[in-house]
């Protein structure tokens, strides 16, 4: 598995992380030597094991249909600076 | 050769969201903009998803009316990428197993058919965008089709019949037909195309024949995704094969696995109301009408309901004839749907009941009828006021008809000489001074009388 | 602060302040007004604390006081001071979960444990200082100021939930804190500061309104200087919560402890910390045998790192500078904006771990890294669960080393950093309850003893904890 600075780019606009070239220096070895770490769980052999996405295995979960009061829309707002008549404000869409 | 594949979006109507239990707006009349959530559908740091019951319960009902496999467990994931649309920028749907695959409806096949939440509703306005969050969460229920569609008209009557079958299962809204949201991938000469987001019913139909009309001009040479501009009526280029977003897929691990036993799938199919096929098979053979009426009064369920609470008065050929002709075809001018429809059976057996006691003719039964569909009222009354009555003394009729002739010689030279738009005139001529309340057969039968004579 | 000379501070228990609450023995304003004074003091040179909430606890401490006088008082937690990681999220009160891009984010909602812990009268004195989203083992990486160690202010806290241990270890008066753990931030800090800290199983207490770093691994938990407190604590807060799907319904066991086991791959580790685990254990008088885990020891690490990565990844997906957070001037298209806010708001370690965790989960990768990860998870589980068909409690040291100095620190890789965690990823990979009990002093420096139980066996480590005073 190639790490290299492409790699690394395209990981970062995927999250939508702008690095520097300072970042990215810094970063590309230390990526390295840990992937290269992670690499080693090759070695066991897995192939009829299941994965146990959360350690304690529950099923069928779920609530009523039944509401709730919702957040008042100046409480649901009250962390944003950008808002207008009721709306969240962002930045160009399309 | 034309293949068409979709991806049809459509909100559930359960009383509170997918993954909160704020209230689920699609069954609302409209609200002021972020008023229904909470920090679950804001995705605020924090939150966490609970799955709504009835949301399962509702894609169950579709999954087996549309004859689906069901899955034995299911799970769900979450589907990474950045929009403002999505509060969470990670959107938590069905990705590996999803509640079922494989169903048909007509002679389409469905692939797969699986839950996820809605985002919310972005307003473009320059340099910014508005955004409500209202609708983020609503439970949204993903059929994915094979690329069995041959032309645009095949993909716009499998909706129709899909919202109609939605109706029939008690999950229709009036708002579903507008809050459809539909992705169509189409490959006629080149590589394939996909069509994002178009909403609703018509434009599904009309952004794939623009869109095969384009490919002919310009033959696509990779895949590309295009989005479908409403007001223009034009579909524009928006991201290649090359520019995908890599969605990054996990398990959803706030969420638990949740088990579909046989015992639900068997309660659920036994508790399927009778849907159109068997509706019509029984109309037939029951109601003893013709099976192409049949096959019309069950493509709504409303129609079918109101035809049998009014063939319990009326004479069931009468009411088939009625609700399967005329009340379609009032909506359709006026620009109504059949869930737009104010009157109920009481109205029409009236109506009908004045008809077949000759107390008005068909055509002022056809006018009523016209106006009931723009408003209520009660039908007797209406005569009554408006002192419609038949004129069935032949004396009578015939006095307009002479009064007619008299008027427009012209009209009836042509007539004699082979002119039958001419009668027409005529008669038309007698229903305007008798406001309709002659019969047109009588005024047919005397006009040729006194001209031939 | 010299806090090893006078272990005696260890005074009152929170049952008996609580006590005394309920008697009209205690004024409870004019205690919470006193550990608002003592933490706000320890701050200046501690930073234990990103916010003290002292308007929202004297209102609280009124409120608790009007209520005491017309004898309707009630709760659990009467009058009690709390402190609360950053991360769990206190309705009005600032929580940052020790980031710059929630510097200020005020949440409109209580986390369910600290709805819990406020209808039984506790008084929440602050947000404590931790590592960026519970991205360390030393809380070096918070955005803010840095916890020093309470023992030696070059040295380190531990972490993440470094500032909930420093505080537990400083305070002189009654006060238990609410921390948080994903691979292994409670006992970490538990150790390297002194204090009793347990991590319950997972979904014992409920997640709902704790800021999340990974799903499958996050757990909130009590540190306190005493086992009882510990015990009040676990037994207030948890329980099934509809909120949080993967929360529990059942009930803890009953504590039967009759074979013990130390994990042998974990007494590799400084001659004189295992000399000590070792002499600890054995004043216990129960008798010990020695187990392998090979699977954890190999392969914990990774294990736990791809998996937490991947989902962290996600998590912080949300913080884009739309609805909450910190923002900038709208301009540009909104992925111009995002990567903006993202870029100037998040620390190195999270820009590592989103990067890392995007990679573990990206097609082409999704298989090897991602999928592979909850794979030996399986296998890391069934090692500990046929580990609790024969032993009741494993034992280890807590930490491979003595609290080290910010400058040692510097010098490591972030490789070097997650190794640290040798040994606290197994248990919490498994979601098996662990705790770490103060076991003594090396160089006037707390080292601390891990035990780790099987799930729902929580009553094991409250006993041994017990026993070992």
């Amino acid at each position: 598995m190639e790490i290299n600075k492409e790699l690394i780019q395209k990981i970062a606009r995927n999250a939508r992380l702008n690095l520097t070239e300072e970042e990215i220096k810094e970063f590309l070895p230390q990526l390295k030597e840990i992937l290269e770490a992670f690499s080693t769980l090759d070695k066991l052999n897995t192939a009829k094991t299941k994965p146990s996405f959360q350690p304690i295995e529950i099923k069928n979960i779920y609530q009523d249909d039944i509401s709730e009061p919702s957040l008042p829309q100046d409480i649901a707002l009250s962390n944003t600076k950008h808002k207008k008549n009721g709306f969240f404000q962002g930045p160009k869409a399309l | 050769m034309t293949k068409i594949g979709i991806e049809v979006h459509i909100q559930l109507p359960t009383q509170t969201k997918l993954f909160c239990r704020c209230k689920n707006p699609s069954t609302l009349t409209e609200a002021e903009p972020n008023t229904l959530t909470c920090e679950n559908c804001l995705g605020l740091p924090g939150s966490k998803p609970s799955l709504n019951k009835e949301a399962i319960f509702q894609a169950l009902k579709l999954a087996i009316a549309l004859k689906c496999d069901i899955n034995k467990e299911t799970f769900f994931s979450r589907k990474s990428y950045f929009y403002p649309d999505l509060p969470k920028n990670f959107q938590i749907t069905q990705y590996e197993i999803p509640i079922a695959n494989s169903g048909f409806l007509k002679n389409i096949r469905i692939k797969r058919l699986h839950l996820e939440e809605d985002p919310g509703r972005l307003i473009h306005e320059g340099s910014t965008t508005l955004i409500d969050y209202n609708r983020s969460g609503i439970p949204l229920v993903e059929l994915v089709t094979e690329p069995d569609f041959a032309s645009p008209a095949e993909v716009r009557e499998f909706l129709k019949e899909l919202l109609s079958l939605l109706a029939y299962l008690q999950i229709y809204t009036r708002t579903s037909e507008a809050s459809m949201r539909t992705d169509a991938n189409i490959s006629t000469s080149g590589e394939r195309v996909e069509i994002k987001n178009i909403t609703g019913l018509r434009d599904v139909e009309k952004a794939l024949n623009y869109e095969l009309r384009r490919q002919q001009q310009e033959i696509p040479r990779i895949q590309e995704t295009r989005s479908w501009l409403p007001d223009k009526q034009i579909t524009i280029l928006t991201r290649t094969k090359e520019t995908e977003e890599d969605y990054g897929y996990i398990f959803e691990p706030d969420l638990t696995k949740i088990e579909i036993s046989q015992k639900e799938i068997q309660q659920i199919k036994k508790s399927l109301p009778e849907l159109a096929p068997e509706k019509t098979k029984r109309f037939t053979q029951q109601y003893k009408i013709k099976e192409s009426d049949a096959q019309v009064l069950t493509s709504e369920l409303l129609l079918a309901d109101l035809f049998e609470k009014t063939a319990k008065k009326i004479s069931p050929e009468s009411a088939a004839k009625w609700l399967r002709r005329e009340i379609p075809r009032v909506l359709h001018y006026n620009k109504k749907s059949i869930h737009d429809l104010e009157i109920d059976e009481t109205h029409l057996i009236e109506l009908l009941d004045l008809l077949e006691t000759k107390q008005i003719t068909e055509h002022t039964a056809k006018k009523i009828l016209e106006q009931l569909i723009e408003k209520p009222f009660r039908p007797s009354e209406y005569i009554k006021k408006q002192k419609i009555k038949v004129i069935s003394k032949t004396s009578e009729i015939e006095q307009y008809c002479k009064e007619a002739i008299k008027q427009n010689p012209q009209a009836v030279q042509d007539y004699k000489t082979g002119n039958e738009k001419a009668l027409n005139y005529l008669i038309g001529q007698v229903m305007g001074k008798t406001k309709g309340q002659a019969s047109h057969k009588e005024v047919n039968k005397i006009f040729k009388k006194l001209i031939n004579t | 602060m010299d806090f090893s000379k006078d272990q005696k501070h260890f005074k009152m228990l929170a049952k008996d302040f609580i006590k005394k609450v309920k008697d009209k023995e205690i004024s409870v304003i004019k205690n919470t007004e006193k550990i608002l004074k003592e933490a706000k003091n320890i701050n200046k040179e501690y930073s234990y604390f990103n916010f003290i909430s002292e308007e929202y606890a004297l209102k609280q401490a009124q409120e608790i006081e009007k209520s005491i006088k017309q004898n309707k008082a009630q709760g659990s937690l009467l009058g009690l001071p709390i402190s609360v990681k950053d991360c769990i999220c206190t309705q009005s009160i600032p929580s940052s979960s020790g980031s710059k891009i929630l510097e200020n984010y005020i949440p409109p909602f209580n986390a369910t444990v600290i709805q819990k812990c406020l209808q039984e009268g506790a008084i929440i004195i602050g947000k404590t200082s931790q590592d960026e989203f519970g991205f360390g083992g030393f809380s070096t990486n918070s955005a803010f100021e840095i916890p020093k160690n309470p023992f030696d202010k070059t040295r380190a806290t531990g972490g993440s939930s470094g500032g909930s241990a420093g505080f537990t270890q400083a305070t002189s008066l009654p006060h238990i804190s609410i921390a948080e753990s994903t691979g292994g931030s409670i006992v970490n800090p538990s150790s390297f500061c002194g204090v009793y800290g347990l991590c319950p199983t997972y979904g014992l207490i409920s997640r709902y309104g704790l800021i999340d770093y990974a799903n499958s691994l996050d757990k909130i938990g009590p540190m306190a200087k005493n086992i009882e407190d510990i015990e009040l604590m676990l037994n207030t807060i948890k329980g099934q919560d509809p909120k949080d799907s993967t929360s529990l319904n059942q009930e803890l066991k009953k504590s039967k402890i009759k074979k013990i086991a130390i994990i042998k791959e974990s007494l590799d580790v400084d001659k004189q910390i295992k000399d000590l685990i070792l002499e600890r254990l054995d004043s216990l008088k129960i008798k010990y045998n020695l187990i392998s885990l090979p699977i954890t020891q190999r392969y914990g690490i990774q294990t736990y790192y791809l998996i937490a990565m991947s989902e962290a990844s996600t998590n912080l997906a949300k913080l884009s500078g739309l609805t909450h957070g910190s923002q900038l001037h709208l301009k540009g298209t909104f992925n111009e904006y995002f990567s903006e806010v993202r870029s100037k708001f998040l620390g190195k370690e999270a820009k590592r771990r989103i990067i890392l965790g995007t990679f573990a989960r990206m097609s082409g990768f999704r298989n090897a890294y991602y999928l592979k990860a909850m794979k030996v998870r399986t296998l890391i589980i069934n090692e500990y669960k046929k580990a609790f068909k024969k032993y009741d409690l494993l034992v280890s040291p807590t930490m491979p080393i003595l609290p080290p100095k910010f400058s040692e620190i510097e010098k490591l890789t972030p490789l070097q950093n997650y190794m640290m965690d040798i040994l606290t990823v197994g248990p919490n990979l498994a979601g098996l309850p662990h705790s770490n009990i103060p076991a003594g002093f090396i160089n006037k420096l707390p080292v601390g003893i891990l035990f780790i139980a099987d799930h729902l066996c929580e009553n094991n480590l409250i006993e041994i904890g017990k026993k070992l005073k």
